[in-house]
């Protein structure tokens, strides 16, 4: 049984708004990464999730419970990190955090453990006794992360974690997210509408674009190696794709670049590498690089059919 | 195994990340949770010594009397009586705008304005348990003066007797209307409170705005007395504390010295009519309010 489980999930706003449209997917045990464009549902397929806002048609499940019927107690084996600012500047972060472990059930000596223990884990230390408005961005995040995680939730939603973070503390997020997932054994989905913030942490990706699934796989399917040789030379690439042509090998000149076809000239692939060695050789064609094609995350949304390029 | 050195000292492991396999107390772990921290930031508790001067010099201020109006009695005997079960909500009534002021702020504005509702929401309650929990926590606050000096009253005059068992049996008749008039005033000031918090967007301006509501009353009201008449009438009605003193006539009986409900020469039960009201715009208030955060 997966741990989230949607069927025909369409959401409609008043005002004829189609946020999610008979979205179908199912997500299992890991990282994964919720990826579209902004606009695209992710928020509102948390929140559906969360049992927060009811569907317009279809159902879903989460950790077997129906989100439209049982969202208390979704809720309760949930964490859910909302992408705005949402701390109150007067509290520190020991008191507000154990507050919300308590607002999510658990007794007051257990919430004050937890919290002390996850706070450590997402790293904020001496600070952690003072108000939250003297904090920097850097932290205020790891304390939306740590409110989200101090129940010990099953699963956990993260909704642009790295939201007007530095490089540094971007790492630094991204580092926990991917401890969280797979030290502590909690599953993480986390949309984001940058890709190649997914594409370090995520082993499976659900992309949705305009409500609906543009595609759901392991994130490795997603980059894998395409049937194109790559090669880039110094000069004009012309001559060596025409000679490769002239051996029936298809190759596709483009500037200084020369995509090849592994799969053509009916030698197999270590012949193709050799026909591009001979021939530059004989072109005296310096080679800047040759590398084996690989899937862009990008070309998802733009071969998607998608008009909103992801950023 | 057990004579392995590494185990025999005393190292320091980092015993990484520890799941929780407790008691989950769900969604009343979470109101209890919510009305015990209100309570606390009502009375400044974990807090700066600051934050503690307004409400705690409230309660102190509220049960002077009630110590004073004892002393009396056990110096001088009955001769006096400036307090009664009756007028005394009506004496410190000054106290209960001021401290409503002062802290139904701190339950209800910071979450609103900082965004901190969605945090309580994704959580195993509904948006009303929120609500319904910082009511109550409003309300068990307010006891402290609403209830708590008629109570010491009440202790201190059957203490104070000779016959402290014979005077509990002439005494304990009253018991019902303190207890009974302690929490309507609570409930009403709380609902009141939280309503007018709940829409303004900053601290000042829901100190202002309730402040502005029991003084503006109160000013209003004495001068439709003053003018007599017709208006007379409606004096006790623009005062939320009088309509609170009629509804307390109403129920337990009793006339207060002072208060316009007596000049007003309204039936009684239009009191608790207006009380119904006033909680049911409040409650609405706060209902259409809360329904209208986005998570």
């Amino acid at each position: 049984m997966p741990l989230i489980s949607t069927r025909a999930l369409t959401k409609r706003y008043p005002g004829g708004v189609t946020a999610l449209d008979a979205l179908s997917v199912d997500i299992d045990e890991g990282v994964i990464g919720l990826v579209g464009a902004n606009g695209a549902g992710k928020s509102t397929l948390i929140k559906i999730l969360l049992g927060l806002l009811p569907a317009t048609e279809g159902g879903a499940t989460v950790l077997d419970l129906d989100a439209a019927t049982q969202g208390a107690a979704i809720r309760e084996r949930v964490g859910y990190m909302p992408e705005h600012d949402c701390l109150p500047p007067d509290v520190s972060a020991t008191e507000f955090v154990a507050h919300m472990a308590r607002v999510s059930g658990l007794p007051r000596g257990a919430a004050r453990e937890r919290t002390a223990d996850v706070l450590r884990h997402v790293g904020l230390y001496e600070e952690r006794y003072r108000p939250i408005g003297g904090y920097s961005t850097g932290m205020k995040q790891r304390v939306k992360l740590a409110q989200a995680l101090v129940h010990d939730p099953r699963l956990l939603f993260l909704d642009e974690p790295t939201n007007g973070l530095d490089p540094a503390g971007r790492d630094e997020m991204l580092d926990l997210i991917e401890r969280i997932g797979r030290d502590f054994g909690i599953t993480v989905v986390v949309a984001s509408h940058l890709l190649g913030e997914i594409e370090r942490v995520a082993g499976w990706l659900v992309a949705i674009d305009a409500g609906r699934l543009l595609r759901t796989a392991p994130l490795a399917s997603f980059t894998e190696r395409t049937g194109q040789l790559l090669v880039e030379t110094e000069e004009e690439g012309e001559s060596l794709a025409a000679r490769l042509a002239g051996r029936g090998i298809e190759a596709l000149a483009d500037g200084r670049t020369v995509l090849v076809d592994l799969a053509s000239g009916g030698g197999g692939e270590y012949e193709v590498y050799d026909a591009v060695r001979d021939e530059a050789v004989e072109l005296g064609l310096a080679i800047v690089r040759i590398e084996h094609r690989r899937h862009r995350l990008e070309d998802l949304f733009r071969d998607g059919g998608a008009d909103e390029r992801v950023a | 195994m057990s004579g392995s050195p590494e185990t025999a000292t005393g190292t320091i492991y980092d015993i990484g990340y520890r799941g929780y396999d407790g008691a989950r107390l769900g969604r009343r772990g979470a109101i209890g949770a919510i009305v015990g921290a209100g309570l606390r930031a009502v009375f400044g508790l974990g807090r700066s010594a600051r934050s503690k001067i307004l409400p705690w010099g409230a309660v102190v201020l509220a049960v002077v009397p009630a110590g004073v109006a004892v002393a009396i009695r056990v110096l001088a005997g009955d001769i006096i009586e400036l307090y009664n079960y009756e007028n005394y909500l009506w004496e410190i009534g000054a106290l209960l705008p001021i401290f409503v002021a002062a802290q139904a702020p701190e339950l209800v504005v910071n979450d609103m304005r900082h965004r901190v509702l969605p945090l309580y929401f994704s959580r195993p309650i509904s948006r009303y348990d929120y609500v319904v929990s910082k009511l109550t926590a409003l309300t068990l606050a307010l006891l402290a003066l609403t209830l708590l000096p008629v109570l010491i009253l009440f202790a201190g005059r059957v203490l104070s007797a000779e016959d402290a068992l014979g005077a509990l049996g002439d005494e304990i008749g009253a018991l019902p209307g303190i207890i009974g008039s302690g929490v309507l005033h609570a409930v009403v000031l709380a609902s009141i409170g939280l309503a007018i918090c709940a829409v303004a967007g900053r601290r000042a301006y829901a100190a202002g705005a309730v402040l502005a509501v029991f003084l503006i009353g109160s000013v209003m009201s004495g001068t439709f007395e003053a003018q007599g008449g017709a208006l007379e009438g409606f004096a006790p009605f623009v005062n939320p504390l009088a309509i609170l003193d009629g509804a307390r006539q109403w129920l337990f009986g009793g006339t207060v010295a002072g208060s316009p409900v007596s000049g007003a020469g309204v039936a009684l039960p239009i009191y608790g009519l207006a009380v119904a009201v006033i909680l049911a715009v409040s409650w609405l208030v706060l209902a259409i309010r809360y329904r209208g955060v986005t998570t």
